[in-house]
């Protein structure tokens, strides 16, 4: 059985109060909780504030490039798929940089977990506007205010295939702890967004704001319903109410369910292919 | 004994595959090939053509005059007339448009007639051809027929039969009307046994054959066939091709695949490449192994798709931000394409940096006559390298990726061995993996990562090939990749006229070893003539900055074309 301090590497560099303190405990909580050690998990960082945890968090990782961290999540996972992948990375990172990339992967539903630190801002370049960021925020890049609408993420996800769909707020860890454990365990690509206060360069979704704005789904709640996810994950925008938990579950065969190649062992474990009189008919 | 046997039409009614399948039964019944197609970027509407060189001995590139010209449309003849002779024999049928020229040899064949009589679709207007073509070559259908029992049998026997009946009209006619035209070139002859490849199928056996598990591509001219061919090889061989969304995932998800322990690729041209290339950089800090296959076309941007050019090596070369090693390789023919490509494979693992294989659409898409002999005798020795990748760890100490070591190589756990962990880090960082900003540590890992050339020159960089005797020739031509052929054809030419040559063959391109190539270039009295299919001279350059040595001629083509070895031949003559 592994601990914490297993995972724990570097002391964080994070600014005290941020949101990724409580992001970061509540990863290793859950992955401890998953009976997961160091060796066996994979651990993709984009670049940002949020991706900065590759110095902090112990396990087979990459720390990729700013936006293209679901990619080689992808194509860790087509390697070797009995090994869980997380990827962990930031709304300017997910949403904007590598937006195309999220899209894809949702629709591929590859089995992934997608943890996504969601701030509104560039923390990391200081403070300039995210894809995130409510119409009208006022940042170093956007000093009149965004002219753009926020990206939902949730509807994004949902409208493009993902198979489960949820949100957290770093101010509540033991919810981030239980997201992302059911983002794990389940078959296919997850998105986990992440209500994550910039202290230093939002001031506007501070923690205040999402106590105030976000609600937790009730236990009643149905998981299944696609259209009932779909409207409650509008309000974000239409509303400014943040709703937690999961929003959408749905499982069906995840990609690598779908290549015979590996039905019965991980791409890296096959023997190499030598029969090639096979292909050579295609030349005759 | 070698001629030329061209044939056009419509864009999309079948020419290109009817043009393979006259490569193969050339093959089949004996001889060497090789083939070129034109096509524009258009799916329909345009024009086609595909031209095939035939010989009893081995073809390395085009032949400028046309000796038998398949005109399924009067745009076939139009484009090509000036590359016609008084032997040059003309199919064609005059109920669709009419020949003036006298000068040449005019073979009537009825096409709108059989295929209105018979009530058969445009695209069988093809098989009428290919039957008249044989006739005129002095051959049989047996070798077709068989060809078309392959194609059509799973639709039935009545569809085979209806084919054949294409092909036998159109042999016929030719051979009831034309008796004293036919040549007896393409009777059976005995030889060995061949295969039929372009270099993009080249480059596909080459990656099966080192073991490539994970195949990345979005589809781009004139790579796309790659992608095309190993995944229709997946239930096969096993590997997994990814279709992405855009270059930069398909480059990325190829490194995350490489990271978890598979052999991966990707393939693409010029301008997908250069949505790759920040991630180019990232397989070179985090020191993880990946091939990058670039089919050149001639840019700049969309460029022109179908057509051939060299003109992306400095770009390639010299792709990613930062300092870093890469290896870049060129295949001149078919079979360099083969061997190059699983050796690239080896020095990816070996030095675990990428390794660029240079083609263009000349190689990609031509097909050449490959020895059979050739293929399994390489298969056969073929061996799968992987460096200092290692899936176990024993030692107590702590696992260090990045450990600085003599070669500048460390081993390279794979990901999932229990007790260790390490990160791949596109920042800087310490042996162990961490993020530093530290003077010293940047300074070791950079010289580090730079030590591996210097260890790839020392135990893998291949001198250029030299094809006839540098001693004694007076003309060296100096080139790199896939212009090897027209060059070879061009000596031969020359060759008969009494004019002895030499040529340089470069296909490791990148690093060059300065003093391995410096002795080939020591004498000043000759003349050395750099060819290059660009117009900036840019393996000339490359070959100055890496070695100091400047060639002053060049012969430089950039109009989207291979050269013709005519024109390679009449530049040099004095």
């Amino acid at each position: 059985m592994s601990t914490i301090q297993d995972f724990t590497g570097y002391t964080p560099t994070w600014c005290p109060g941020c949101g990724d303190w409580g992001i970061g405990i509540a990863i290793k909580t859950a992955l401890v909780q998953m009976g997961l050690n160091p060796a066996s998990v994979i651990a993709v960082f984009g670049i940002g504030c949020s991706g900065n945890m590759n110095d902090f968090l112990n396990a087979y990782a990459i720390h990729a490039l700013h936006g293209r961290g679901l990619p080689n999540a992808i194509g860790a996972k087509l390697a070797n798929h009995k090994l869980p992948v997380i990827a962990i990375v930031g709304d300017g990172d997910c949403y904007g940089e590598g937006g195309n990339h999220f899209i894809h992967a949702c629709r591929g539903n590859h089995d992934i977990t997608v943890i996504v630190h969601d701030n509104g801002v560039y923390g990391l370049t200081t403070g300039q506007v995210a894809p995130t960021a409510q119409k009208g925020f006022k940042s170093k890049s956007t000093p009149s205010g965004i002219i753009e609408i926020p990206i939902n993420p949730l509807t994004l996800a949902l409208t493009q295939g993902a198979s489960f769909v949820a949100q957290s707020f770093a101010g509540n860890v033991n919810q981030v702890v239980e997201m992302i454990k059911a983002g794990m365990k389940h078959q296919g690509f997850s998105l986990i967004n992440i209500l994550q206060p910039c202290v230093t360069f939002n001031k506007i979704n501070t923690y205040q704001y999402y106590l105030k704005q976000s609600y937790k789904l009730s236990a009643e709640y149905k998981t299944d319903n696609f259209e009932e996810a779909l409207k409650i994950s509008t309000e974000m925008t239409t509303k400014e109410k943040f709703p937690l938990g999961i929003l959408y579950q749905r499982e069906r065969p995840t990609y690598t369910n779908e290549l015979p190649q590996v039905s019965t062992m991980t791409l890296v474990e096959k023997q190499r292919f030598i029969n090639f009189e096979e292909l050579q008919s295609d030349f005759i | 004994m070698r001629f030329t046997w061209k044939i056009g039409g419509e864009a999309g009614f079948g020419i290109m595959t009817t043009g393979l399948l006259f490569s193969k039964i050339a093959n089949r019944l004996g001889y060497y090939t090789f083939d070129y197609i034109e096509y524009p970027s258009l799916i329909r509407g345009g024009h086609n053509a595909f031209e095939a060189i035939v010989s009893d001995e081995e073809v390395h590139g085009l032949k400028k005059e046309i000796d038998f010209l398949v005109c399924l449309n009067a745009d076939t003849f139009k484009y090509h007339k000036q590359r016609l002779t008084s032997e040059s024999v003309v199919l064609y049928d005059p109920d669709e448009f009419a020949i003036e020229q006298e000068n040449i040899i005019r073979i009537s064949v009825p096409f709108k007639k059989i295929l209105s009589d018979l009530k058969g679709q445009p695209v069988m207007k093809n098989t009428i051809a290919m039957g008249a073509s044989l006739a005129i070559l002095g051959s049989d259908l047996s070798i077709l027929n068989e060809m078309l029992d392959k194609q059509f049998s799973r639709k039935g026997e009545a569809v085979v039969d209806f084919n054949k009946k294409f092909a036998s009209l159109g042999f016929d006619q030719v051979r009831k009307n034309f008796p004293t035209q036919t040549k007896p070139l393409l009777k059976k002859r005995e030889d060995e046994q061949k295969l039929v490849m372009s270099g993009n199928e080249a480059f596909s056996l080459g990656a099966i054959a080192a073991d490539c598990r994970l195949y990345c591509a979005y589809p781009m001219t004139p790579s796309s066939s790659v992608l095309t061919t190993l995944a229709s090889w997946q239930e096969k061989t096993g590997i997994i091709v990814r279709h992405a969304e855009d270059e930069i995932s398909v480059i990325n998800t190829a490194l995350g695949g490489s990271f978890a322990g598979v052999r991966s690729a990707v393939g693409t041209s010029g301008g997908g490449f250069a949505l790759m290339v920040e991630s180019v950089s990232l397989a070179g800090i985090t020191e993880t192994p990946i091939v990058i296959f670039i089919a050149q076309r001639p840019g700049p941007a969309t460029g022109m798709p179908t057509w051939t050019e060299q003109g992306d090596l400095l770009f390639a070369t010299f792709a990613g931000h930062g300092e870093f090693p890469k290896i870049v390789l060129a295949p001149g023919d078919v079979e360099e394409m083969t061997t190059l490509t699983a050796e690239a494979f080896n020095f990816a693992d070996i030095y675990q940096t990428p390794v660029l294989v240079m083609s263009d659409m000349f190689l990609s898409e031509s097909h050449k006559t490959m020895k059979k002999s050739f293929l399994d005798k390489f298969l056969d020795e073929y061996k799968v390298n992987r460096g200092k990748t290692i899936d176990t760890f024993s030692s107590s100490s702590k696992y260090l990726r990045y450990q600085l070591t003599e070669d500048g190589i460390s081993p390279r756990l794979i990901p999932g061995f229990k007790g260790q962990y390490y990160q791949a880090n596109s920042y800087e960082h310490v042996e162990d993996g961490h993020t530093t900003e530290e003077a010293l540590a940047r300074k070791q890992q950079v010289e580090k990562r730079n030590k591996k050339l210097d260890t790839y020159l020392l135990n893998h960089f291949k001198p250029p090939k030299v094809f006839g005797n540098i001693e004694t020739a007076q003309t060296i031509f100096v080139s790199w990749g896939t212009t090897k052929g027209p060059i070879l054809e061009a000596q031969a030419i020359l060759r008969g006229m009494g004019i002895e040559t030499a040529f340089i063959h470069f296909t490791h391109i990148y690093p060059l070893k300065e003093e391995v190539i410096a002795p080939l270039f020591k004498d000043s009295q000759k003349r050395y003539v750099l060819l290059e299919n660009n117009s900036h001279g840019q393996f000339g350059k490359l070959l100055r900055m890496e070695t100091g040595l400047e060639l002053q001629e060049k012969l430089l083509k950039y109009d989207g074309r291979p050269f013709w070895p005519e024109e390679i031949v009449e530049s040099i003559k004095i």
